[in-house]
This record gives C-alpha cells, structure tokens and sequence, in this order.
C-alpha cells in the first residue's frame, strides 16, 4: 500500500482507470435502468414506485460507502501520514454528499406515493440527514484550509472528525432494526435478500455501475488535486530560482 | 392508508426520482471532469515551458 503512497505511481494506474470506470459505471447503469424501469414486473404492493429500489438503494450504499472510505484514510492520514490519504478524503467527500442528498430525495419521493408522507422523523432518515450534515460539516473543514494550500494533508481536526463520524454509520445501518417506523426492515443481509429474484437482479447491475461511477469522480478529484498540487510546487520553485 | 397513490400516477414519482438522480450524478461527474482536465492542462503547459526555459505567467493561458 505504501508504494502507492507515491503521487507519480498513482498516476500512473488512475490516468488509464478513469475512463474504464467511467465507461462501464455509465454502461451498467443504462443496462440497469433499462431492466429496472421495462423489464421487471411491478411489485405486489408498492406497484410500479418500487422501481425507485434501483436508484434509492445505490444511493445509500455509496452515502454510506463514502463515509467508511473518508474515516479509513482519516485513519491512515493519522496513523501513516500518507501523502494521498488526505487528497483521496477531500476526493470523496463531494461525491459522498451528493450520494448521500440523493437517497434521501429518492426516499422522500419513494415515500410518497407508498407511505402518504414526503418525510418522517424517523430513525433511518434522520440518521441519514445526521450523515449529511456530517459531509457538509467536513467539506466546510477542509476547503481552503492550511492542508489544501500544502498538498492536500488533513489536518488533525478533520480526520479526528471524519473518525468520529463514523459511529454513525453502524446506527443508519441498525436504524430500522432498533426502531419501529415506516421505513421497511433490512431487505438484503449477509444470509440472502427478502427481495424476489425477479426484482432483484438489476439491483446488482445499478450497484456496480454507480460504484464505477463513484470510483470515476473520485479519481478525477484526486487528479486535480495532484495536478494543482504540481503547478503550485512549480510556481514555489521558480519564485525561489528568481528571488521572488 | 391516507394520500398513497396507485396506478399511472405512480410512473411520474419514478421518472422524478431517475432524472433527478441522472441530472445530479451528471452535474458532479461533468464539473470533477472539467476540472481534472483544466488542472492536468495547466500543470503540463506550465512544465513545457519549464523545459523551454520561458518564464511561466502562472495562469496557464
């Protein structure tokens, strides 16, 4: 992992990965949307609003992905002090936000038309607006900080921030278990999915596809600011050269 | 239950849900893309003129 600590060597393995992110997270979400809105039935009950299922639950698992991804380099940044470990948080925390605002206006929408409500204070998606506020919380930390004008480190604060953030996933995940509301229970766990077969499969496909896609801004994020990080390196240097 | 909404009505709270989520998406991905490229751009422009010996004017233009 260290090795690719090394901004030149992560270049050279993001430049090529960026377009086949972006390439197949655009194909399989087409291929998914497509499946999801013309090839699977309605549901039973909720009838054809069920079809939100593919862009709603992508939503909150990259909301939620975001978050775990921005306390683990929190914690290398800490621990190691990696040089990308700070460029890759700031990278995911605009993408992680904008995933997290989108299941919650998916949800709201969902909710709706099944439930007669937009929205209920309830444990899942007061939980998932404490998340928000959290991403908010962080990109005001981190921009224009001292940490950005040096390369991109975190400074202490945020990682310690972005660590402690963290209790909060846990708490949406168990949200529904620990608390009666509205929101349905878990329907995909590690022993298998309440959801039919005949539902679920372009759920698989919106998943992966907006996973690329999240791996793609993300990438492009940490290349502008590597790339920002060379031009001002450049710039120092030639004001030392001329005595500047 | 109250206010639940059935049949073809349910098609526009879909297609809300799927634009919104393809507009958004589209938004953050079109404006990280521009900014990647115009930061990459600047870097190499200010690097070629390191290499030609020219006094960079630190825009990149």
């Amino acid at each position: 992992m260290h090795a690719y600590a090394n901004p030149t060597r992560f270049l050279a393995i993001a430049r090529p990965l960026t377009p086949w992110l972006l390439g197949a997270g655009l194909l399989l979400l087409l291929v998914g949307a497509w499946a999801g809105l013309t090839q699977v039935p309605g549901d039973y009950k909720q009838g054809e609003t069920a079809r939100i299922l593919y862009v709603h639950v992508p939503s909150a698992w990259l909301g939620m992905g975001g978050w775990t991804a921005l306390a683990i380099t929190g914690l290398v940044q800490l621990v190691w002090r990696h040089p990308l470990a700070g460029i890759a948080a700031r990278a995911v925390a605009v993408p992680g936000m904008l995933f997290t605002a989108l299941c919650l206006a998916t949800g709201s929408i969902w909710g709706k038309p099944t439930w007669g409500t937009w929205w209920e204070w309830d444990g899942r998606m007061t939980s998932m607006l404490v998340l928000l506020f959290l991403y908010a919380g962080f990109i005001a930390l981190t921009s224009g900080d001292e940490g950005q004008r040096q390369g991109g480190s975190l400074s202490r604060g945020a990682a310690i921030y972005a660590l402690v953030g963290a209790i909060n996933i846990p708490i949406i995940n168990r949200s529904v278990v620990w608390w009666n509301s509205l929101h349905q229970g878990p329907s995909i766990t590690l022993r298998g999915s309440s959801i039919d077969g005949a539902l679920l499969w372009p759920l698989g496909l919106t998943l992966l596809g907006f996973s690329c896609l999240f791996g793609a801004i993300v990438l492009m994020r940490m290349r502008r600011i590597i790339a920002d990080n060379r031009v001002a390196a450049r710039l120092r240097r030639l004001a030392d050269d001329e005595g500047i | 239950m109250t206010g639940v909404i059935s049949g073809g009505g349910q098609w526009a709270y879909v297609a809300a849900a799927y634009i919104l989520t393809a507009v958004l998406t589209g938004a953050v991905l079109l404006h990280s893309w521009r900014a990647m490229a115009k930061a990459e751009g600047r870097s190499d422009a200010l690097r070629a003129s390191n290499r030609r010996g020219e006094t960079p004017r630190g825009d990149g233009k």
